[in-house]
């Protein structure tokens, strides 16, 4: 399937882009994996995950057209 | 753009416009306004100059309006919440949030005002580059 991830804050610096597209992701473990064996320096960073606008607390069950978002801790204000 | 953001420094016309809006309503006896401003603090010997906001504008909105839900449930004298939050660069001085909650009487508005500006902080998807006088930048991790 495919899915679109979104990067904010100083994650948006360590991958080097805001937006991403991935084909044939098969899970989020599988998606999990090629974003951080595409910028391995994402692991040492604290970060929530959000599937279509919602934060998840849990590995969510992804469909195709999917948008993940990567969050660092909020700072808003 | 969200209603609730607005590109650069929230403007004073913004929060005129806000004071404005809620003029006229008799059933309004108080009006509690928070207004958020960049400190130029001094960091390993540099001044923040400025704090440029990156916002998921698309979740923003959404935190936004469960904000204003569980306020409404919470404070039943609640007569209504405006806020707008700065998206971009807002130098030091400048204004980066504004919060208005009108109700019936004092106390809530007070109250609620104050809870809704603790539940930005923790809930709003904004994240903070600050940029120093040399033209360096650091993020800033939540308060």
């Amino acid at each position: 399937m495919d899915i679109e991830v979104l990067f904010f804050g100083v994650l948006a610096d360590v991958t080097g882009t805001g937006r991403k597209h991935y084909n044939y992701v098969t899970s989020f473990g599988d998606l999990k994996h090629r974003i951080e064996d595409e910028f391995p320096e994402i692991v040492h960073y604290s970060f929530r995950i959000a599937v279509n606008n919602e934060i998840v607390n849990e590995e969510p069950v992804l469909r195709g057209g999917d948008e993940v978002a990567y969050l660092p801790p909020f700072a808003g204000g | 753009m969200k209603s609730c953001l607005t590109q650069g420094p929230v403007r004073i016309s913004d929060i005129s416009n806000l004071l404005a809006k809620g003029a006229g309503y008799v059933d309004r006896g108080g009006h509690s306004l928070f207004i958020g401003q960049v400190r130029a603090d001094v960091s390993d010997n540099k001044r923040i100059t400025a704090i440029e906001y990156s916002v998921y504008e698309d979740l923003a909105s959404a935190e936004i309006e469960k904000i204003k839900t569980r306020l409404f449930s919470e404070f039943t004298d609640i007569k209504n919440i405006e806020i707008i939050h700065s998206a971009g660069i807002v130098k030091a001085g400048e204004i980066a949030m504004a919060v208005m909650v009108s109700a019936g009487h004092r106390q809530q508005a007070q109250q609620a005002c104050s809870m809704v500006v603790e539940l930005i902080k923790e809930r709003f998807p904004a994240w903070k580059k600050e940029i120093f006088e040399d033209g360096s930048f650091r993020w800033k991790s939540a308060e």
